[in-house]
């Protein structure tokens, strides 16, 4: 029998004694005793059927779970006893532990993914850095091949570098990204491909015309054709047989902090050309995977010797020493979201912080009201191992309530993430609890709980019995002590939440203030998308003109649609290209570099579109697109003023190239408009100029055919309603034109506004959900020590209010108690925040460390949620009937 | 934790064991059956309570030196729990048995030197 059956034992056991007495009392009344006195003789004869039992289940040696079990109903009951400890408790603990991991758990897979190979940790980057400068590079091609030839420290090396194609044969043409890989990276990373197989070191060094695809392009292009494998399609005009797909969560190279997309892979296949570049061109990238057994160091000495050998054999000019190093490859991909974990991080600690200190104090609490019950006990005879035992039993009760809770919580607040956050954020799909992390914060919250559950037991065991009775149970001077105590946890409680405030406070006011920022342009009721005319139908840029001219005139005369313009490049998401030009007339300051601006390429109502509004002159327009028509440009107000200064730009020139004498075409500023932002709005703008698309290769004067033909424009279309509605409309109108246009890219410009902001976003909701939680659990403390000290101080209240005191009084007097505690670690804490704000500078915007408003309204929330919190116990204080709490004494 | 059984058993557990053990011996009885034989045999000297024989059985049973069964009384008609000498149990008593010589006759001469010697 095992000791789940002890119930049936037990029975079994009642059965048998009752047998014996029963048994008994015949026998005796068949010697002639009365049926009461035959029943008394055998009961005595027996002995203490209670202690029989007991002593039998001993012997069956599992006692002890039977005893956990029954402290553990003990346990329950008293904690059931007290329903607002035990609420209070469970809930600290279940915000602590579940907020923090469920926050944490969704940092973990945003910024610090694991890598998505076998043993990635293994896995690492070469790079080379010229001698004197800490610029680190990539590799060179030849140095690639020579350290997979020469390396010892490594199983394997493989490079790659990023291309683009003209990918056709697979519905409509499109520029795909491709990456060239050489044969040995695959096996490196230890990924099979799904379908197929990966390349051979044959086809690599033959440069065969073979192509790994992705998953997105194989459903996408191929429609999941199982029987995709051996169809050609066409890079740059050139058949290339697919020879494998890979999985759907392969990802390769990794892009730090976002998903990474490539259509496909093909061979490295070193042109001769790349493979005699050595010394310059570091642009290929190099991952090895350390041989088992070698130690970091070890492969250092192992890449300086073979960088040795290739400085050897090609000596560079001037005597450049070229180094090269390595990291690991995860610590490369984390090392951007370095600052922002770290702040999490100490977040992190501080709620945990809390956290416990909430705990211990409500236990420290507790044990102080218990003394009394305890010393009753022991003086009934309890074993004090007993009571040891269960107070024990009490506090790993409430830590599984607590941490049960929690693990709940965690659970539920990251499933709400994973469907509320943006998708912008990689990965989300995937966020999972971390169990690590909940198993930490179970078991420090569970250590404390331990060590502060404790605390009676100790007390119980030291010391007179009676001293618990002395003084109706709490010592005076015991009780003054361990309430100094209380208070100082409450007041380091609201400390650290404090800091928490303010450095959420900071990133809030920093969020309020990108989002003041003027991006330049109206980002309401705008639709863009990107069109790409491929060169072999659009051979000319008259062509790309006509075109974009006709789907202007279409697209306008649609319902809705106010005005369509087309660019080069659009604001916010990024600067695509950049124009060196002299300006006539600026004399450059000594150390001042070549001036770069950012250009755009316009064609159609493209100001009108995206509404940059005018300063001076005029805006570009048709006329400006007429054969033989003068250069022109209009430029942003900080290039105006930057770069003429002084002088009113209209009718001055500019000239691209590195100097306004060069026999270079010189263009006449036209207008002069406003700066719009050309990537998120917390980040710095260059100065912009626009010119007419239909000039732009004539700009380059002799250069010209650098330009060749521009048929990759963004598409602006300004819309009356919401700009959502017309994406059929510009649909249907590319396709009436071109039905094998692919329209891709169809955002409103206020989505793609919100996108450049998500990562700003997640990073302050993050650390304001923090604040929050702290700002809770100091809450949960503060009224945790009121209610008890006014359980406490029932009687006394009660006397103050027999002798004439007010409710409002009492109130107050409640309320003050709750306010000093509040301003003492509200004080505490913004002295803290002064020195540890400074660590969030590097996430601030608009806002310094130290910003007096910020700390003013933490302090106010801090001061109304600590008044709210006091406020229960305080009205209960008001509420005491002196009459019935003197007569309960 | 089963020291404060141990304890209230006082000397008479080693004893009492042996003391079942022996009973048993004379084929399977139940707990009521074992307390009037030891009682009988003893001519009620030993003054125990016949409670105690069972945390003993129970001890004993898991030792695997008795086995227990609910069988029908043939005179009673009713179902009592039968305890039985296992193989083991049987060795167990021979054990008890020349432990139990060993020290009545080391405490005999103890208590009566003279009466060793002559």
């Amino acid at each position: 029998m095992q000791w789940w059956q002890t119930n049936k034992r037990n029975a079994d056991l009642e059965r048998e004694l009752r047998s014996h007495i029963e048994l008994e009392e015949e026998e005796q009344r068949e010697n002639g005793l009365p049926p009461e006195e035959a029943r008394y003789a055998a009961r005595r004869a027996f002995g203490n059927a209670t202690l029989i039992k007991e002593q039998t289940r001993e012997t069956w040696g599992w006692m002890w779970i039977e005893r956990l079990l029954r402290d553990l109903r003990f346990a329950l009951r008293q904690l059931a006893k007290a329903p607002g400890f035990t609420l209070t408790a469970v809930l600290t603990l279940a915000i602590g532990i579940g907020g923090v991991t469920a926050v944490f758990s969704i940092v973990l897979a945003v910024l610090l993914r694991p890598l998505p190979f076998k043993d990635s940790g293994r896995l690492i980057s070469l790079h080379e850095h010229i001698e004197g400068d800490s610029h680190e590079l990539n590799v060179t091609a030849p140095d690639v091949l020579t350290f997979e030839r020469e390396s010892s420290a490594f199983t394997a090396v493989g490079g790659f570098i990023g291309s683009g194609y003209e990918l056709t044969g697979a519905g409509a043409p499109f520029k795909a990204r491709a990456e060239r890989v050489t044969a040995s990276l695959f096996p490196l990373l230890g990924i099979e491909p799904m379908l197929g197989r990966t390349f051979t070191q044959q086809e690599d060094d033959d440069a065969s015309p073979v192509a790994v695809i992705s998953y997105a392009l194989w459903m996408e292009r191929f429609h999941s054709d199982p029987n995709v494998l051996g169809t050609t399609v066409d890079l740059d005009r050139r058949p290339y047989a697919i020879v494998g797909v890979m999985p759907r969560t392969f990802e390769f190279p990794l892009d730090a902090g976002r998903l990474s997309h490539r259509d496909l892979w093909v061979p490295m296949s070193l042109t001769p050309v790349e493979k005699k570049s050595e010394g310059n061109n570091f642009d290929f990238s190099a991952i090895a995977r350390l041989k088992p057994g070698i130690a970091m160091p070890q492969a250092q000495q192992d890449v300086d010797r073979v960088m040795a050998g290739i400085q050897a054999q090609y000596p560079l000019k001037g005597g450049v020493k070229i180094h090269a190093g390595f990291a690991l490859l995860r610590e490369e991909v984390i090392h951007n979201a370095r600052p922002i974990l770290r702040i999490l991080l100490g977040a992190v600690a501080l709620i945990l912080l809390i956290a416990c200190t909430n705990l211990a104090n409500l236990l420290l609490v507790r044990s102080g009201s218990r003394r009394r019950e305890l010393g009753m006990r022991m003086a009934l005879g309890a074993a004090r191992k007993t009571l040891f035992r269960q107070l024990l039993t009490e506090t790993l009760a409430l830590g599984c309530l607590g941490g049960a809770a929690g693990t709940a919580l965690a659970v539920v607040l990251v499933r709400l993430a994973a469907a509320k956050l943006p998708d912008s954020l990689p990965r989300l799909s995937e966020v999972g609890v971390s169990w690590p992390l909940l198993f930490a914060a179970v078991l420090l919250t569970g250590i404390t709980g331990l060590l502060c559950g404790l605390v009676p037991a100790i007390q119980s065991t030291r010391g007179d019995v009676l001293d618990s009775f002395r003084d109706g149970g709490r010592g005076a001077g015991h009780s003054r002590k361990l309430s100094h105590l209380r208070s100082g946890m409450v007041v380091l409680e609201v400390g650290l939440a404090m800091v928490l405030l303010v450095s959420s406070g900071l990133l809030l006011r920093s969020f309020a203030k990108m989002l003041e920022v003027d991006p330049g342009f109206e980002p309401a009721h705008v639709l863009t998308a990107s069109l790409a005319l491929p060169g072999v139908n659009y051979p000319t840029q008259q062509k790309v003109n006509a075109f974009f001219s006709t789907l202007q005139q279409r697209l306008e005369s649609e319902p809705g649609m106010k005005s369509v313009g087309f660019a080069s490049n659009i604001p916010i998401v990024g600067q695509k290209s950049g124009r060196l030009i002299a300006p006539q007339g600026y004399v450059e300051g000594p150390g001042e570099g070549m001036i770069i601006v950012s250009n755009y390429l316009t064609l159609g109502n493209y100001f009108a579109a995206i509404r940059i509004p005018l300063i001076r002159g005029r805006y570009l327009g048709v006329s400006d697109d007429q054969p033989g028509a003068p250069l022109v440009t209009v430029i942003s107000q900080s290039l105006a003023s930057r770069y003429f200064p002084g002088k009113d730009p209209l009718g001055l020139q500019i000239k691209v190239g590195p100097d306004f004498a060069s026999p270079m075409p010189a263009m006449t500023v036209v207008g002069v408009v406003g700066d719009i932002k050309q990537g998120a709005r917390d980040q710095a703008t260059v100065p912009q100029m626009y010119e007419p698309l239909s000039q732009g290769a004539a700009d380059l004067g002799p250069f010209a055919s650098m330009m060749g033909v521009h048929g990759d424009m963004d598409l602006v279309l300004r819309t009356t309603e919401d700009p959502a509605g017309l994406v059929n409309a510009l649909n249907g109108a590319v396709h009436r034109l071109d039905p094998l246009l692919p329209v891709t890219n169809v955002n409103t410009m206020d989505e793609i506004v919100a996108a450049t902001e998500s990562s700003r976003r997640f990073n302050t909701v993050i650390l304001t959900s923090f604040a929050g939680i702290a700002l809770l659990l100091s809450l949960l403390g503060i009224y945790g020590v009121m209610a008890y000290s006014v359980s406490e101080r029932t009687s006394e209240i009660a006397i103050r209010m027999a002798l004439g005191a007010t409710r409002q009084g009492v109130l107050l007097k409640t309320l003050r108690h709750a306010f000093s505690l509040t301003v003492l670690g509200g004080t505490i804490g913004l002295a803290a925040s002064l020195g540890l704000t400074r660590l969030l500078s590097g996430l601030l915007y608009g806002v310094k460390p130290l910003d007096v408003s910020v700390m003013t309204s933490a302090l106010i929330v801090l001061f109304l949620c600590s008044l709210l919190a006091a406020l229960i116990p305080a009205r209960r204080a008001a509420s005491v009937d002196p009459m019935r709490a003197l007569r309960s004494e | 934790m089963a020291k404060p059984a141990q304890q209230r058993m006082g000397l008479l557990q080693g004893t009492l064991d042996m003391l079942i053990l022996r009973t048993l011996l004379y084929g399977p009885a139940h707990g009521h059956q074992i307390g009037k034989q030891i009682q009988r045999t003893t001519n009620d000297l030993l003054q125990m309570q016949h409670g105690s024989l069972y945390p003993a059985l129970h001890r004993l049973e898991e030792r695997g030196w008795v086995s227990a069964k609910w069988e029908t009384s043939p005179d009673k008609n009713r179902e009592f729990k039968y305890y039985r000498l296992t193989a083991k149990g049987k060795k167990q008593l021979l054990v008890e048995e020349s432990q139990w010589k060993q020290m009545a006759e080391a405490v005999a001469r103890v208590m009566w030197p003279a009466a060793e010697e002559s």
